[in-house]
């Protein structure tokens, strides 16, 4: 058999962002994956020193789109920190629904996705349709389908009423029919199982090796997941389920995340539940931002979002530094490919559920 | 709390030269730590320590703190000793600082060593897997050498491009340069001479 070299990407129609892999195969199987990286790279880290520390609220969010919401959470608890804010209790339930509304629609892109790439277009078709559900959810709540603006310092800058709760019960009842029907498709469809079983495997000891989070974490068995390790905002009163499964491949993934997508749904019921009364927002005054350092994690739809602030004494932050779960979980798909087949490459390249644009800044 | 209850103790046993201890447990119970070290070289010994205690390197911040002056001084006094960091490194504005998060079971320790200006630091990759990407990045953005990086290749910025670049002002207009397809493309057309 031969040995080629194959350039997958930067631009490739399974890729929805670029990325260049060099792939050494020999026959059709992987011997060795070399990343290059850095075609999105927009020197926002440099960006975000030269703007106030409330303009960084904005800029944040438009870091990625998917886990959108994440980014000017972690950032807002940071700085929340270093100003001894606290926040309202109903602005705390109120940012934990912001949370699991993007997680759903974030974890139902990614099984879509997949579908897709395994060349199942009605149950593609089908799963965006219900992810599309949650999409009129955030359109209707927030105002916005990706960028929500949910978060400032202090508190929320949204809030609902009966109207949009029982609006929001009523969508999480038919997503919740929809997401049993399609656990089931995935559990059980043999064109699913047949390219996701055993495919990209990531062992136990390799993802603790890599450092990987998130759903690519617990579906290698590691039982991390920021919300109950770390509690913030109302998590620590909340009933948080976390999924693992022991085999790490690229349907343990795909089956972590439908999971999860259902606690979300369980997560947002109970914070409908329990959301007490009060005001979204501790101060409806620019609060002043002492000097000071801070560093604040929340699990993002793709795992631990880190975030330090350093702040001086001037409105522009010192330093400000995040790490996305995506930046983690990269190095692992060259331990996930090897000695897998050329044609999967990108069914494992999606079960990291990637996301370039901020890993890339 | 972080577990070992006596971790201050346990680095400071593994970080010879001295260090800064300081640490804070929020509302809901989760512990920040910060371990500033006296010196750079005990970096080692204080992540291999805490490697065998199953932390994991969640990233490393670099930056160059703002330097602090030194106070006035009246005529005929000698000028006091320029501000330092612990260890002695100065706060002239152009030394490293770099902040190396560990995640221990949720709650966060942050290793922090000072590094003068052309100084170098010990890569964690032989330690940690994970340091490798964080480290590749730093040697892009700042003038700052890791000691012993298996693959100091450029992560994210083309070779083409000159390094340290956190380090410069860089315009916003230059910045934003490719913002938009259609500037990009009209910037193309102009060097290409069509556009002429």
């Amino acid at each position: 058999m031969s040995n080629f070299t194959i350039p997958v990407g930067p631009l490739h129609v399974a890729l929805e962002e670029p990325m260049y892999f060099r792939i050494d195969v020999h026959g059709e199987t992987i011997a060795n994956v070399d990343i290059h990286a850095g075609h999105v790279h927009r020197g926002i880290e440099y960006l975000i020193t030269k703007r106030n520390i409330f303009q960084n609220v904005v800029l944040t969010e438009r870091i990625c789109s998917l886990c959108s919401n994440s980014h000017p959470q972690a950032y807002a608890m940071a700085i929340e920190q270093i100003a001894g804010i606290k926040i309202p209790p109903r602005a705390e339930y109120l940012r934990a629904i912001a949370d699991e509304v993007k997680r759903v629609a974030s974890h139902l892109f990614n099984v879509a996705i997949l579908a897709h790439l395994v060349g199942f277009e009605s149950l593609f078709m089908h799963v965006m349709e219900v992810r599309e559900r949650m999409q009129d959810v955030k359109e209707s709540v927030f105002g916005n389908r990706m960028d929500i603006g949910a978060n400032t310092i202090g508190g929320v800058r949204y809030d609902v009423n009966v109207e949009s709760i029982s609006y929001l019960e009523e969508q999480l009842d038919q997503i919740e029919a929809s997401l049993i029907e399609i656990t089931d498709i995935y559990q059980t469809s043999g064109s699913i199982l047949g390219r996701t079983r055993g495919v990209g495997v990531l062992s136990h000891a390799d993802a603790l090796d890599c450092g990987v989070v998130g759903p690519v974490a617990r579906a290698s068995g590691i039982s991390y997941d920021v919300r109950t390790k770390a509690p913030y905002t109302a998590y620590d009163r909340l009933d948080v389920k976390v999924h693992t499964l022991p085999d790490g491949d690229v349907w343990s993934r795909a089956m972590i995340r439908l999971a999860e997508a259902r606690t979300a749904i369980d997560l947002l019921r109970q914070c409908i539940r329990d959301l007490p009364e009060g005001p979204t927002i501790e101060d409806h005054v620019r609060p002043s931002i002492p000097a000071g350092e801070a560093i604040a994690k929340c699990e993002a739809p793709r795992g631990e979002l880190i975030y330090y602030v350093r702040t001086g004494t001037t409105p522009k932050p010192e330093r400000v530094k995040w790490r996305v779960p995506s930046f983690m979980n990269w190095d692992a798909l060259r331990i996930m490919m090897k000695d897998a087949k050329i044609s999967d490459v990108a069914i494992i390249v999606n079960s990291i559920d990637p996301c370039i644009s901020c890993t890339e800044r | 709390m972080i577990k070992p209850n006596d971790i201050e103790s346990r680095l400071a046993s593994t970080a010879l030269s001295g260090i800064q201890f300081s640490m804070a447990t929020d509302s809901k119970g989760v512990t920040t730590a910060w371990c500033t070290l006296a010196n750079s070289a005990d970096l080692l010994p204080a992540a291999t320590w805490l490697k065998a205690i199953d932390a994991r390197l969640s990233t490393i911040t670099v930056f160059q703190p703002k330097a602090t002056l030194a106070p006035a001084v009246a005529e005929g006094e000698e000028p006091a000793a320029p501000p330092t960091f612990l260890g002695g490194v100065e706060k002239d504005g152009k030394s490293y600082e770099i902040d190396y998060h560990f995640d221990l079971d949720g709650d966060t320790l942050t290793l922090v060593a000072h590094v003068a200006t052309g100084g170098a630091i010990d890569s964690l990759t032989e330690l940690y897997r994970a340091a490798d990407w964080p480290e590749r990045e730093i040697m892009e953005i700042y003038a700052l050498e890791v000691r012993g990086h298996p693959d100091p290749r450029r992560l994210f910025l083309d070779p083409s491009i000159d390094g340290a670049v956190l380090e410069r002002l860089i315009p916003l207009s230059t910045l934003t340069n490719s913002a938009t397809t259609k500037g990009l493309w009209e910037k193309i057309l102009a060097q290409t001479g069509i556009l002429s």
